[in-house]
């Protein structure tokens, strides 16, 4: 182990050096001044948001009379500058002129506007009017009668979801208790449809979004019953309170921001790590290392370690630079893991260097996706928990998070990179390293590589040892495929999420459908196409069958989505249904609803399977049936569980 | 030293090799001949521990092919052998003396050695910048830094320049007289007949002749006689009568007629039709059959992009038939170096 470990250690050495020795100097420096206009832009608009710099001061000039009403207005916005009326002249020395039309006793009476005749004279007037309207905001606020400032008012409390699950309703369920004119909630902030009453945020009970009469969906204050779910307490959200159009919900902007600066540099890492691998497999360049007595484990992990090593230190110096702390690390970590995971197998499939960039930008486009969209909800939903980037945002925000929630939003990821680089050590091999084939086949080769030769099945294969390994390894690989499966579920459920149910809902049992039948057949089509499986029924119906069971078991390991509570949201319930929502019902029921997938994925995979044995228009035909199969099922679970 | 017992490695449904056998003693070079799609490169890797045979067992140096043991006391040399071009032949060669656990002080000795005697002084200079054949030069002592039992070279000297080939097949031979056992391919047959102690040829994935390069032409070549007179025999009906019952075939050369036959027999009777038409024999001259001949007798096609210099060069488009000798004079082609 140890002579093991030292081997790894010289290759990751000599990978240093090679990276180093392969960077001539002009390069480097030009990298080097990448990061630091990187840098100014990322410090830049970072002193924006967290400093509140005003980049856009004293953009405009209006003349003003001291006097004037609206003088304070002027004054108190940063891109406005107040000039004097007296000499001012439109378009030369003023952008916009505002001049009051007084009566014989000095009071006003009109109010002129006169903006120059320029785009920017336009852009003054705008300006202008929102720097009014924020005027007339604050000298609302500042109303001792707040009822009569805000006739009609919005009061958010983010409650704990324990608390509010307690009382038997699901996140965003209830109405609020306001907003429906009873006033039955206290804490419905005085939102009773009247005037009056008083918005002391001191609201109780209330789930959601008070004000709205929209049960049963996840309603936010804007009562479409479509937008983001009012969740929160303990790590999510805070109280607000305001009219109706100046709430919003809450986003952490400095921290998420902060918390993208992290993703910055997995950019730089895969580009360079990506080249060294699809560099090994250039004209075979890689090929003497794989007589060594060094297995393709040992090389690929000597070569992987330094951009690791490169991944951790960046994330912790940033982690130190931003304030954030272990969790922060840690949470990053398997998002770098499975970036360089996933640029090995795309440096592993690709043909060129050309095909590699191809995969580097979209294995940081969706990746990025992955990690930043969720967590923009960070202090909305649990969805945002999907991403560990949601763990660096609470991190940064100083909240706490459990280990549940750390496992569910870094595990997947960590068990796909793990997966990734299995995957591409599959063909880590001389076969198939330096062939040219289209990315595509390059992945029926990796996939087909894990899997053992069945040339016929028959009732006495049964208690053959050997063909029972054989869809055994069937099995493992489908189990394999959960971490992706769960990936791609939750990325949309996330995606789909913020879409009204009536759409959100059947796209996404489709999908659903589509992603975990994919995942359970595809590489038994490897298998048929590379040879592997004789291409009859019986071991069509046998690794169909074997896949379905491997797929049954592992699907089970999603039950941790309801260490977190996504089950609660509407469309988490209709993701992982089957795994979720079974309190209440009877033993012989629950009996049903845990085997009653087994039938279905037995049933569908073997569809998939037949297709697969015969070429690539019947998978895809009997692919799609076995989907709409499966999403048919979907739509009966979901019914079941409402 | 090897031992290879019912080899068979497919692609799908392509076999590149069927069923082959065969051994290699230690201390012996041995030669894998045959032309392009033979099997030779796919055996050599299949004895390297690259590839997984598809049947059949393989042992190197006492080690089933897939035991890093095995690799540890084996050197192989690819047919393209592309280095790190960003490093020098120094760190290059001690890197893969460190993956070999070679002690530094060994590794140091072993390369320094390897490297004064392929007579590579660019010891600091980047792989990217050497040509060719100092590339050769470098990939040829990486395959040493172990000190390994068994050398497994594919195609050591393809695209050297004569020198360079010259220098690599002595090599090759120093190599044998130090102990070390050598399995060699190569489309040149000059090269194999130089340095092989025995050969196998392979054809379409199978061999189809063994043995030693003496006892392969024994069998399967003929030894011929090429008379030289100063008349042309085809004057002469008795000399056409001749020529078809020997298939045998004359051509001018030069002032003089080259008619070449299978036996003494058919000489004499040349030398007669010749005295008839008022000529005489001036020349005669015997020619032992080369491997090419015996490759063609055996494959029955000509070897592709043969080598035809005294270490050098390649002609694409000579006869197989021909003579050997004025080919292995002939020039290298532009370019090769």
């Amino acid at each position: 182990m140890i002579d093991r470990l030292r081997r790894i250690l010289r290759v990751a050495r000599w990978e240093v050096a090679r990276a180093g020795g392969g960077v001539d100097r002009r390069t480097l420096l030009a990298a080097l001044a990448l990061l630091l206009v990187a840098g100014g832009v990322l410090g830049g608009g970072l002193a924006v948001g967290a400093v509140g710099l005003d980049v856009d001061r004293d953009v405009y000039r209006v003349a003003v009379d001291g006097g004037s009403p609206y003088a304070d207005a002027i004054e108190e916005a940063p891109a406005l500058t107040p000039r004097p009326v007296n000499g001012a002249e439109l378009g030369d020395t003023a952008d916009l002129v505002v001049l009051d039309g007084r009566s014989q006793s000095g009071a006003v009476e009109t109010v002129v506007v006169r903006a120059s005749d320029t785009r920017k004279g336009e852009a003054a007037a705008a300006e202008f009017r929102e720097a009014v309207e924020a005027h007339n905001e604050r000298l609302m606020a500042a109303e001792e009668n707040a009822t009569a400032a805000f006739p009609v008012t919005v009061s958010l409390r983010y409650v704990s979801r324990t608390s509010a699950l307690d009382e038997g309703s699901t996140l965003g369920e209830g109405d609020g208790g306001g907003g429906d004119g009873s006033g039955d909630s206290d804490g419905s902030g005085g939102s009773d449809g009247s005037a009056g009453g008083g918005s002391d945020g001191d609201t109780e009970g209330g789930t959601g979004a008070t004000g709205s009469d929209f049960p049963g969906d996840d309603t936010t204050a804007d009562g479409d019953g479509f937008a983001v779910p009012s969740v929160g307490g303990g790590t999510f959200g805070a109280d607000t309170v305001g009219s109706p159009g100046s709430i919003s919900p809450p986003f952490p902007f400095v921290s998420l921001l902060l918390a993208f600066v992290f993703l910055v540099p997995m950019n730089f890492l895969i580009q360079a790590y990506g080249s060294s691998v699809l560099d090994e497999r250039t004209n075979r360049r890689g090929e003497p290392l794989l007589v060594t007595p060094l297995s393709p484990v040992d090389i690929v992990a000597g070569k992987t370690l330094p951009y690791v090593a490169a991944a951790l230190l960046v994330t912790t110096l940033i982690a130190v630079a931003v304030g954030g702390g272990a969790l922060s690390v840690i949470a990053v970590l398997p998002v770098a893991l499975t970036f360089l995971a996933a640029t090995f197998v795309g440096a592993m499939f690709a043909r060129s260097f050309k095909e590699l960039t191809f995969v580097t930008v979209g294995v940081s486009v969706l990746l990025t996706t992955y990690a930043f969209v969720p967590a923009v909800f960070t202090n909305v939903t649990p969805v945002a928990l999907v991403s560990p980037l949601t763990l660096v945002v609470f991190d940064l925000q100083g909240e706490a998070v459990s280990v549940g929630e750390a496992l569910f939003s870094t595990g997947p990821m960590a068990l796909g990179a793990a997966l990734l680089f299995g995957l591409g050590l599959g063909v880590y091999r001389e076969e198939d390293m330096f062939t040219q084939k289209p990315v595509g086949r390059k992945l029926l080769d990796a996939l087909a590589v894990r899997l053992s030769a069945i040339e016929d099945v028959d009732l006495s294969g049964l208690v053959d040892r050997r063909r029972l390994r054989a869809l055994g390894s069937v099995a493992f690989l489908t189990a394999c495929t959960i971490p992706f499966v769960f990936v791609a579920e939750l990325l949309a459920v996330a995606t789909l999420f913020a879409l009204p149910v009536t759409v959100s809902i059947p796209v996404l049992l489709v999908t659903i459908a589509f992603i975990e039948e994919v995942a359970k057949s595809v590489h038994l089509y490897a298998g048929f196409e590379r040879g592997v499986f004789a291409r009859t029924d019986r071991v069509a119906v046998a690794v169909g069958l074997a896949s379905a069971i491997g797929f049954f078991l592992a699907e089970k390991a999603t039950a941790v989505v309801q260490a977190v509570g996504l089950t609660d949201l509407y469309v988490g319930r209709a993701a992982f249904g089957s795994v979720a929502g079974v309190e209440g019902l009877s033993p012989v029921v629950i009996a049903a609803l845990l085997f009653a997938p087994l039938l279905l994925h037995g049933f569908a995979t073997t569809v998939a399977a037949v297709g697969a044995s015969r070429n690539r228009t019947a998978y895809a035909l009997t692919l799609a049936l076995a989907t709409l199969l499966h999403a048919a099922y979907n739509f009966g679970v979901v019914s079941l569980h409402g | 030293m090897i031992e290879v017992e019912g080899l068979r490695k497919t692609y799908g449904d392509f076999a590149a090799v069927v069923d082959s056998t065969f051994s290699v003693e230690e201390g012996e070079v041995f030669g894998i001949v045959g032309p392009n799609g033979a099997g030779k490169t796919t055996t050599l890797k299949v004895l390297a521990g690259l590839v997984e045979p598809t049947e059949g067992d393989v042992e190197v140096a006492g080690f089933p092919s897939d035991d890093p043991e095995m690799r540890r006391r084996l050197g192989f040399l690819p047919e393209e052998s592309p280095l790190y071009e960003e490093m020098t032949p120094l760190s290059y060669l001690q890197f893969f003396a460190d993956l070999y656990d070679v002690p530094s002080d060994v590794a140091e000795e072993r390369i320094a050695a390897a490297l004064d005697r392929l007579e590579l002084d660019h010891r600091e200079r980047r792989l990217g910048d050497m040509s060719k054949g100092m590339k050769r030069k470098v990939a040829i002592a990486r395959s040493l830094v172990n000190d390994p039992d068994v050398l497994v070279y594919d195609e050591p000297a393809s695209g050297l320049d004569p020198v360079t080939t010259n220098s690599v097949l002595e090599f090759t031979r120093e190599l044998r007289a130090a102990g070390k056992t050598v399995v060699f391919s190569a489309h040149n047959l000059y090269h194999v007949e130089s340095v092989c102690d025995r050969v196998v040829v392979m054809n379409e994935g199978r061999i189809v002749a063994r043995g030693s390069v003496d006892g392969i032409r024994e069998r399967h070549g003929e030894t011929t006689y090429h008379v030289f007179t100063d008349v042309s025999p085809a004057r002469t009906d008795a000399l056409a009568e001749l020529l078809d019952d020997h298939d045998a075939a004359t051509e001018e050369v030069g002032d003089r007629f080259r008619t070449v036959v299978p036996d003494m027999d058919a000489v004499e009777a040349v030398r007669a039709a010749a005295a008839d038409a008022g000529g005489e024999v001036v020349d005669i001259r015997t020619r032992e059959p080369s491997l090419e001949d015996v490759f063609l007798d055996i494959v029955g096609r000509p070897m592709p992009g043969r080598y035809t210099g005294g270490g050098g060069g390649e002609l694409d488009d000579v006869a197989v038939d021909g003579d050997g000798e004025e080919k292995r004079r002939a020039e290298p082609p532009e370019g090769a170096e």
